[in-house]
């Protein structure tokens, strides 16, 4: 493409002269074919006239509804806007950058119509409805504006494609702009006749009049954006993967186009960071028109941009459903333009946004309504665009204000469920010939959702940040702030060094709302901005808090101090004035200190004697002081002296290198820890009979019992050998044991694997499951990194302990005790064997034997009861036992009343009831037979 | 069952080491005038068993046939009904809890249960007493509200419930509530008392006794006779013919403590420090309470301190314990005096060898 552009110098004189300067700067010629190209005379165009003048490139394309023509529609507002200030000469050149597109379909509709009277070719651009493009001739430099037909070869379309995408990221259509530069020249006017009017007077009028900067300067375009550059385009190329769902195919090339003008716009800028331009606004476009500018080699550049556009071909094919992730959640500091952005961004791919914020009411029931009107319906009128659901300020949206967070969760995992097959569908939709775009209706969410926070980490986003794409938004950088900053305030008539504007910049950390209210004010009471006194002056300091990671840094990190101009005590004194002010914005004192706590040993600060750890300490301290003490007495007004002890920290311990902040979890876990270490004695406290365990507290079960009750449970000398080898004194020892077990009711338990398992290594060579004890109470002195010398018994032993338990356990309750893993058989056979009679004789020789057994072990250790304390009357125990039927009958089934025999047995007097089994009949004789011997033996024994 | 609640006295006769109180306390009881009690004094030192067996000899054996059970109040608290949950042992003449289960709400549960109890008072009574006991276990824990509403009702209801408190700390009750109970201090019983209980149950048990074996259990007990009874059966488990020189296996948080002052004795830094948090906060998750850790720690880094610098460290240890009660996270303060203690040292280490 071959095409005369103004040289930098002379854009640069423009721009520094800030005139009007329309005629330098329409020398174009034309890029396209001859046959285009009609002659006219000379003109030299009024400001306005010129201002009018725009391009339009009128593009064929394969439907009547392209949506190409919003660009056109945009390129013209661009135009329009540069002829309206002088300094932006160099965006007509930047139409030759990033081809972008918009898709509107409301002004496609008026557009058509007007297409079709059109005069073809005329010195006056006004006069041209539709496409057209500025034509100068090579002899004369005259200049006329030509249709374009709308009849062209298909190669050359895609030609024309290429550059007119280039044009069009400004969307206000040309009356708006009219208008604008009416008003601008009447607010001029006004400005200048009411100097010489009294105060009174100009501050009414403007009181009335005079718009919000704000506002009046808020970007309209996508290239106007303040905002990092990266950001930008991915917002834009998320919202443009909707496309396809959104739209249809017909969008299709548009979206190769705007992923190709992406593409190419971020190399450039990538190549010319080094270009220094002090032009206010669009530095980045400036850069632009100087790279085209020396990339002389017109046509090399358009082969690579076309091929460049093939490769992206290829790839936006695949890249055309829905994007991954259905909410953009862009969060960063206020101030910087995220609703700006999304705004912008929206309207710009064709979206009608329909902005939620915390004005209104949030709560579950009317934002579903709301959300799902916005996002599952197709518009039944034609000319509406879809819409784009904006959510402003969704972290502060609390209580009834979650709502929306559900909401829209809920729609994300319906349509995670039914993700795939809906993405294949459109898919198929896609290839195929176009198809309207109200053809589906979807209950799930079909339209973009951008929420925008302050705070990311805001609770009630927690579950939100998972399935939405995250954006942070950085800072723009200072320069580019203040060229934005200094433009408007030459637009506003306003005299600002730009030293002033940047130390506003820095102070307002980037805030350009901040600032633009605060450039406002100083201009409206006629003061100036005093580098100086910014801190004293008038500045709109907003109530910000910093997310509590930043808190931290600030506390844990030195402040370069750019400023060497202040004195060392001013720098302190502002250094405490904003630490103060970061900290006490904040205010969750609790979680900041938390973090100080657990970040503060990680710190690498010089501190041979311990004094600064020992003083930091101390403020942590006092800081759970204070918070106890509020807490309690509900004196909030506290909270004030919090922040100081932050401040002495950041004195302490602030280094100049980056600090590695994590978020403080070990309180939280220790807590929760803590809590299910006391349900487990709590639950093993109510399991034990009362007995005993209201002799027992949990402090004291921990502090004094628990160590030596393992110790009593793993007795050493205790073989592994079977029963009836035994010797008698052995026997005695592990009725002893069990009895304890059982009065303590502890058991072995098979459990799975557990890493935590105390006795795991041990087992993990004998057997897959391990058994452990059943409240877990060797996990209480299983510290960490510590060896506690116990001794493990064998797994033997520990299975015929299980038994033993189980058979105590079953006699002592009920025999319909439904038995929990089912390990071993002989209890199955047991209860079997009560409950039905039709057992082999077999089985209850089997059984006999067993009882036998249980009833010796049984016996000793009541036998051992000193005579002081057995004193206890046949009452009180059948009470007690009863007692105990009934409170573990709440565990386990309730007894059913035929309590069996073998208590009579294992206590003197413990019979309950009357009732026997007809099937253990024949082992009571057997029993019975035993008893005397029994009790013979065990008195001999004490 | 274990030689503790095998061998615990059953009746204010069987009662072993504090006589004089049980020879008191049955006379209280015997000649039927009995005031609200309030027994306070260190953990297993005997107050419960004492309290157990001053009921028996009131009630009867019908004071042991208890049943427990989950109890549930709804509370009308004028805008709101509160829901309370809480375990009680009961018998027929007695009923026993720990109101500080509940936390804050306590208040309501010492309200409403003294009430139940005022309307079943016992109607017939043939000899027995004509009033029902409540047993408050752990008061030095109530709410403040709680100790206030509790005055009040005591009073009130009198006629028909009498009230034992128990305690570890009387400084934690109100004056008021100590002034309406007779207070009955249960001192830890003294070494000579434990030497005698275990030497009695080792006889019962027919155990061979080396001489000095049961003092070495008694100093190692802490004057506490559950852990002296306790680490005895312990002893004879692991070793019966038991040897005069026999290890008495320690409580393995009171290792866990002394492995982490021997950590800060050997270094100081922050990094060690960071190490020792570690250990610190295992021990508070597995439930021993941060004022019983900070005092074994103060022991354990004494006995390996110099002189001179004992007093400055108690010093510091009881001015974070004071911090620790009135502050709410425990960890905080326990790593201070640690972080003190490390600072103390080094500075001692360094004025000493240069």
């Amino acid at each position: 493409m071959d095409m005369d552009i103004p040289n930098p110098d002379e854009l640069e004189w423009l721009e520094a002269n800030s005139h009007l300067h329309e005629e330098d700067l329409l020398e174009l010629s034309s890029p396209f074919p001859p046959e285009e190209e009609r002659q006219s005379p000379p003109q030299s165009p009024s400001p306005l006239n010129v201002s009018q003048a725009y391009y339009h490139k009128r593009l064929q394309s394969d439907s009547p509804d392209s949506l190409n023509l919003e660009d056109i529609i945009t390129s013209d507002e661009k135009r329009r806007k540069i002829d309206d200030a002088g300094p932006e000469t160099e965006e007509d050149w930047l139409r030759y950058a990033p081809p972008q597109e918009t898709n509107a379909e409301d002004e496609q509709h008026e557009e058509e119509i007007v297409v079709d009277e059109e005069k073809i070719v005329s010195r006056f651009a006004s006069e041209i409805e539709g496409d057209f493009i500025p034509v100068t001739a090579p002899s004369g430099g005259d200049r006329v504006y030509a249709k374009i037909c709308r009849v062209e070869r298909e190669e050359r379309s895609k030609k024309l494609d290429v550059k007119s995408q280039s044009n069009g990221l400004v969307l206000e259509p040309v009356n708006v702009l009219l208008r604008r530069v009416e008003e601008d020249a009447f607010t001029k006017a006004l400005q200048a006749s009411s100097e010489g009017s009294s105060d009174v007077v100009l501050d009414e009028t403007q009181m009335v009049y005079e718009q919000l900067w704000v506002d009046k300067y808020a970007p309209n375009s996508f290239t106007e954006l303040l905002s990092v550059e990266q950001t930008n385009r991915e917002v834009l190329l998320w919202l443009k993967q909707w496309d396809s769902r959104v739209f249809g195919s017909e969008i299709r090339s548009t979206s190769d186009d705007i992923l190709s003008a992406l593409r190419r716009h971020s190399s450039v800028t990538q190549h010319k960071k080094s270009s220094d331009s002090s032009f206010p606004r669009r530095s980045r476009d400036y850069r632009w028109t100087n790279v085209s500018f020396r990339n002389s080699n017109d046509q090399d550049h358009e082969n690579s941009n076309v091929k460049g556009i093939q490769d992206l071909w290829n790839k936006t094919s695949r890249l055309t459903g829905p994007p991954e992730q259905k909410i953009l959640l862009l969060c960063g500091p206020p101030g910087l333009g995220k609703t700006t952005l999304a705004h912008v961004a929206a309207k710009h791919c064709g979206y009608r946004v329909v902005e939620v914020n915390a004005s209104d009411d949030r709560s579950s029931s009317t934002i579903e309504a709301k959300i799902l009107d916005v996002v599952q319906m197709n518009s039944v009128m034609a000319d509406s665009r879809p819409k784009c659901l904006v959510i402003d300020e969704i972290d502060g949206a609390l209580g009834d204000g979650k709502g929306a967070v559900d909401v829209i969760l809920k729609m994300v995992s319906a349509e995670r469920k039914s993700g795939t097959g809906k993405e294949n569908a459109t898919k198929g939709e896609q290839s195929g010939r176009p198809s309207s775009k109200k053809g589906r209706k979807t209950l799930s969410l079909s339209r973009p959702v951008i929420c925008i926070c302050n705070d990311l980490y805001a609770p009630v986003l927690r579950p939100l940040r998972q399935v939405a794409k995250v954006h942070m938004f950085a800072r723009p950088t200072v320069s580019r702030v203040v060229n934005r900053l200094k433009h408007i305030c030459n637009k506003e008539g306003m005299k600002v060094g730009t030293i002033a504007l940047t130390a506003l910049v820095e102070y307002t950390e980037c805030d350009i709302r901040s600032c633009l209210n605060t450039l406002q004010f100083l201009n409206k009471k006629k003061k100036t901005l005093n580098v100086l006194e910014i801190g004293s002056q008038v500045v709109g300091r907003k109530d910000m808090s910093k997310n509590a990671f930043d808190i931290w840094k600030e506390i844990f990190q030195k402040r370069k101090i750019k400023q060497e101009r202040k004195s060392s005590c001013g720098s302190m004194c502002n250094e405490f004035d904003f630490l103060h002010s970061v900290v006490s914005n904040r205010g969750d004192y609790d979680v900041i200190f938390d973090g100080i706590y657990e970040n503060i040993l990680q710190l690498h600060y010089h501190d041979p004697l311990m004094q600064k750890t020992v003083k930091c300490f101390n403020s942590l301290g006092i800081s759970d002081l204070i918070h106890q003490y509020i807490m309690r007495t509900q004196q909030m007004q506290l909270h004030a002296y919090q922040p100081p002890l932050a401040i002495i920290v950041h004195h302490l311990v602030a280094q100049a290198q980056k600090p590695n902040i994590e978020w403080p979890k070990s309180y939280q876990r220790c807590r929760t820890s803590l809590m299910e270490r006391m349900d487990i004695l709590r639950s093993w406290q109510n399991k034990i009979p009362p007995r005993i365990s209201r002799h027992l507290s949990i402090k004291s079960l921990v502090e004094d019992s628990i160590s030596p009750l393992l110790h009593i449970l793993s007795p050493s000398t205790l073989r592994p050998v079977a029963l009836h080898i035994l010797s008698q004194k052995d026997r005695n020892d592990l009725a002893q044991l069990v009895s304890t077990m059982v009065s303590y009711s502890v058991t072995y338990k098979n459990i799975k694997s557990n890493p935590l398992s105390c006795n795991q290594e041990y087992e993990a060579t004998l057997d897959a499951s391990a058994i452990s004890l059943d409240p877990p109470i060797c996990d209480f002195i299983n510290f960490k990194g510590y060896n506690s010398g116990h001794f493990v018994l064998p797994l033997a032993v520990k299975q015929v302990l299980v038994h033993e338990v189980e058979k105590q356990n079953i006699l002592q309750v009920s025999r319909s005790v439904h038995l929990t893993d089912g390990c071993n058989k002989e209890k199955i056979d047991l209860a079997d064997g009560k409950n039905s009679e039709s057992n082999s004789a077999n089985d209850r020789a089997a059984l006999s034997t067993v009882k036998i057994e249980t009833g010796k072990n049984k016996l000793n250790p009541n036998q051992c009861n000193p005579s002081g304390s057995t004193m206890l009357s046949n009452l009180d125990l059948s009470a007690r036992s009863d007692v105990k039927l009934k409170s573990s009958g709440n565990a386990k089934k309730p007894c059913t009343g035929s309590t069996n025999f073998f208590d009579r047995f294992r206590k003197v007097s413990r019979k309950g009831s009357e009732n026997t089994d007809i099937a253990v009949q024949p082992t009571t004789t057997l029993e019975r037979d035993s008893r005397p011997v029994l009790f013979k033996f065990n008195e001999v024994c004490h | 069952m274990l030689w503790v609640d095998k061998y615990r006295p059953k009746t204010l006769d069987q009662v072993m080491v504090h006589e004089d109180i049980a020879q008191n306390l049955k006379k209280l009881v015997t000649e039927q005038d009995c005031p609200h009690l309030l027994f306070y004094g260190p953990s297993g030192s005997g107050k419960k068993t004492l309290i157990m067996a001053l009921l028996r000899q009131i009630f009867g054996s019908s004071a042991e046939k208890v049943k427990v059970e989950n109890r549930t109040w709804k509370i009308d608290a004028g805008s709101r009904t509160i829901d309370l949950e809480l375990t009680t042992l009961s018998s027929t003449n007695h009923i026993e809890l720990s109101p500080s289960d509940v936390g804050f709400q306590d208040r309501y549960v010492v309200q409403e249960i003294i009430k139940d109890m005022a309307k079943t008072r016992p109607i017939d009574i043939k000899g027995k007493k004509g009033y029902k006991v409540l047993v408050l276990n752990e008061v030095d824990k109530l709410s403040r509200e709680a100790q206030y509403s509790l005055r009040r009702t005591m009073e009130k209801y009198s006629a028909s419930c009498r009230l034992i408190l128990c305690c570890n700390s009387s400084s934690k009750v109100t004056e008021a509530i100590r002034s309406r109970c007779l207070n009955v201090r249960i001192n830890a019983p003294s070494e000579e008392q434990i030497v005698k209980v275990l030497e009695f149950i080792g006889k019962k048990e027919g155990l061979q006794l080396p001489p000095g074996f049961a003092v070495r259990i008694a100093e190692k007990s802490n004057r506490s006779l559950r852990r002296a009874i306790l680490s005895f059966e312990t002893c004879r488990v692991q070793q019966y013919p038991f040897t005069s020189n026999q290890a008495i296996p320690p409580m393995d948080w009171e290792e866990y403590v002394s492995e982490i002052a021997s950590d800060i004795m050997r270094e100081q830094s922050p990094k060690k420090l960071f190490q020792v948090r570690g250990k610190l906060y295992e021990l508070l998750i597995n439930c021993i309470p941060s004022e019983i850790v900070l005092k074994r720690l103060l022991y354990e880094l004494l006995k390996k301190l110099d002189e001179e610098l004992k007093h400055e460290v108690s010093h510091w240890a009881a001015y974070y314990e004071h911090r620790m009660r009135l502050g709410q996270k425990a960890i905080f303060h326990l790593e201070a005096f640690v972080a003190k203690f490390m600072s103390i040292y080094k500075a001692f280490l360094i004025a000493t060898f240069g």
